[in-house]
């Protein structure tokens, strides 16, 4: 809809010299038209798909969008299911339930390749948005920050740093304890190259543990059953 | 004795389903005009309530300057311009002025906000003065600042959303490395102090080096005021552009204007074909009551009388048509309402639909006027049957 009034506003006073005026007007818009505004967690979506898909997976002719939420997945029960998975609870006004999360379906060609997906995380100044892309199997292609405001948020948005994560699985998570920050096998060598942000390097861990827990639940773990209908979930 | 107005009743009877048909016409005509006239009422005092709401009626910054966060994000945060503090002296010893908020914006580039960088917002505010203008500001958590001095912030909640932000986080703004303390989190207000973080005027004057600056005053004035003969005044000030809100309320009445005049020629059309509705009903019985009409005139019936009794039957069905009309209309008022909301690009919080007495009264003098339009025809045909031509026909 606020394109729709940008379009309209736009043809309707083409002709008039005061920019000043357009400009009010569409400050005007956008302090009442919420008045009527949907009421919604806030989801993590990459800022420039186009640009981002083909950053992340170079292989990727194209992408397709789909949009969950826990709510709608399972509701309550999967809510507790992904908590105990995940070994801490989803805490704050924000990490809640009917949070939209955007799963980006990747294609070569015609065939799916993997998925990229992305999450909000609480860092120590500023949220912090955590995206990987995985592959069909579910083990991790790249690892990107796309925000986090830290004075030593440049180390950790490193590339150096990201490359840590290629090829671990939510295996290699589940043994990482987001409440303490113990870790072992493959984890625990994942090196934290700002030591003075210990919040945000656990707080970028227990992101991706999330990450990998909703891409199981949502993708991999119905992948598995439709495949093996009588077989073991993963 | 059965008086010409039972007669009249009496004959509409007879056909109930016509007229109920007719009736039901006459009605959603009535109901069309009504919600158009009342929406005519409805919309501009939604309005005036909500840029009452707002606080301002008149911003003051320096000439050149961006003075909302669209605008400053679109410039990369660049093109702020200053003006001193003193202005606001200048400003409220004017006898027009009943209050004033000074303002700071400053944006700040994040170098880690997405691939290239992105430009955080903040705005300097006297909490004081800032809440007497904005007194649709709610909050979720916490509450303004403690101190004019303080590192505190409070957050619009779609930056606290997007910050993953509660009151007792700290936040910080990049370049400067500076931290506050967020205190308090807005609800969410549909404005755009959603996506903006408030600190003290006085501590965002000295973080972004900006000492007795502000780039934005707004100014409420005084009720009955010539708000464009104030303006011209402000105007007078040096290096000063004003942007008045009362211009930004023409402007959209001007947009809202064209959809109105649609609406009233449906309406009219609706209620054009009511009148034919009306007057096809009215032929059609005095066609049926040929003979009938003629022996009336046999036993002594002048041509008023006639006239008079198939225009009672049209002012009859107009009238309860028209109530029924008004009825609907302020039964579905909300109704009608929503679905303006969702049609239009833009409408006011508040009832879009306002029926009062007055607009009652009109209407149904209106529906009234164009029933006695209509039954003119039929009653003047019926006025002028000849007695024994109608005896004499087969019809009836």
């Amino acid at each position: 809809m606020r394109a729709f009034s940008r379009k309209l506003i736009h043809f309707e006073f083409c002709n008039l010299q005061s920019t000043i005026c357009i400009e009010v007007f569409l400050a005007l818009l956008l302090v009442l038209e919420g008045y009527t505004g949907a009421w919604g967690a806030v989801g993590c979506d990459l800022n420039d798909p186009d640009r981002d898909v083909a950053r992340l997976f170079s292989e990727s002719t194209g992408y397709k969008t789909q949009y969950v939420s826990v709510d709608r997945k399972g509701g309550e029960p999967l809510l507790t299911k992904i908590e105990a998975r995940l070994g801490d609870q989803f805490h704050g006004i924000y990490e809640t339930i009917d949070v939209p999360y955007t799963i980006y379906e990747i294609f070569a060609n015609k065939k799916k390749i993997g998925y990229i997906h992305g999450v909000n995380q609480k860092g120590q100044f500023g949220g912090i948005q955590v995206f990987v892309s995985l592959d069909l199997e579910g083990r991790i292609k790249a690892f990107y920050i796309q925000k986090m405001t830290s004075k030593y948020a440049g180390k950790l948005r490193d590339a150096n740093f990201g490359r840590q994560f290629f090829g671990l699985t939510l295996k290699d998570f589940e043994l990482y304890d987001v409440v303490s920050g113990k870790a072992s096998g493959k984890v625990d060598g994942i090196k934290n190259p700002a030591p003075e942000a210990e919040a945000d390097f656990r707080a970028a861990l227990r992101a991706t543990k999330k990450n990998l827990i909703l891409m199981d639940e949502f993708v991999y773990s119905s992948l598995a059953t439709s495949s093996n209908p009588g077989g073991a979930q993963k | 004795m059965i008086t010409t107005f039972q007669v009249a009743y009496k004959n509409l009877l007879r056909k109930r389903m016509r007229s109920l048909l007719t009736l039901v016409g006459i009605a959603l005509s009535a109901w069309v005009l009504v919600s158009l006239l009342g929406f005519n009422n409805g919309y501009e005092t939604a309005l005036n309530k909500d840029i009452d709401d707002m606080g301002f009626q008149l911003m003051i910054m320096a000439k050149g300057c961006p003075y909302e966060a669209a605008t400053m994000m679109l410039k990369g945060g660049t093109g702020l311009k200053y003006m001193k503090e003193s202005i606001i002296n200048d400003v409220t010893k004017e006898p027009e002025v009943e209050k004033t908020t000074p303002i700071l914006m400053a944006a700040v580039f994040d170098p880690n906000k997405g691939e290239s960088g992105g430009i955080a917002a903040y705005f300097g505010v006297e909490p004081k003065s800032f809440t007497q203008m904005k007194t649709f500001l709610t909050f979720r958590q916490g509450g303004w600042f403690t101190d004019e001095n303080s590192y505190e912030a409070v957050m619009g909640y779609e930056a606290a959303e997007l910050e993953q932000r509660e009151v007792g986080d700290m936040i910080l703004i990049p370049e400067k490395n500076v931290q506050f303390k967020v205190v308090g989190i807005l609800n969410r207000a549909g404005t755009q102090d959603d996506g903006t973080i408030y600190v003290p005027l006085k501590t965002a004057q000295k973080v972004f080096s900006r000492p007795d600056e502000i780039t934005t005053l707004g100014i409420k004035v005084k009720k009955g005021i010539d708000s464009t003969r104030f303006e011209e005044k402000m105007y007078q000030l040096p290096d000063v552009q004003v942007v008045s809100l009362a211009e930004v309320k023409q402007t959209i009445m001007k947009l809202i204007s064209t959809a109105k005049v649609m609406v009233l020629s449906i309406a009219m059309i609706a209620i054009l074909i009511a009148m034919v509705g009306v007057i096809n009903t009215i032929l059609m019985s005095v066609h049926e009551r040929f003979q009938e009409i003629g022996i009336l005139k046999t036993i002594g019936a002048m041509p008023w009388d006639i006239f008079k009794l198939i225009w009672i039957e049209t002012l009859i069905l107009c009238a309860i048509g028209g109530v029924l009309g008004i009825g609907l209309a302020l039964i579905l008022s909300k109704v009608t309402g929503i679905l303006i909301r969702y049609i239009m690009p833009y409408a006011p919080s508040g009832g879009l639909i306002l029926i009062d007495l007055k607009l009652v009264l009109m209407t149904m003098a209106a529906i009234l006027c164009i029933g006695l339009l209509s039954g003119l025809y039929p009653a003047w045909k019926a006025g002028r049957i000849r007695p024994l031509e109608a005896i004499r026909s087969e019809i009836g």
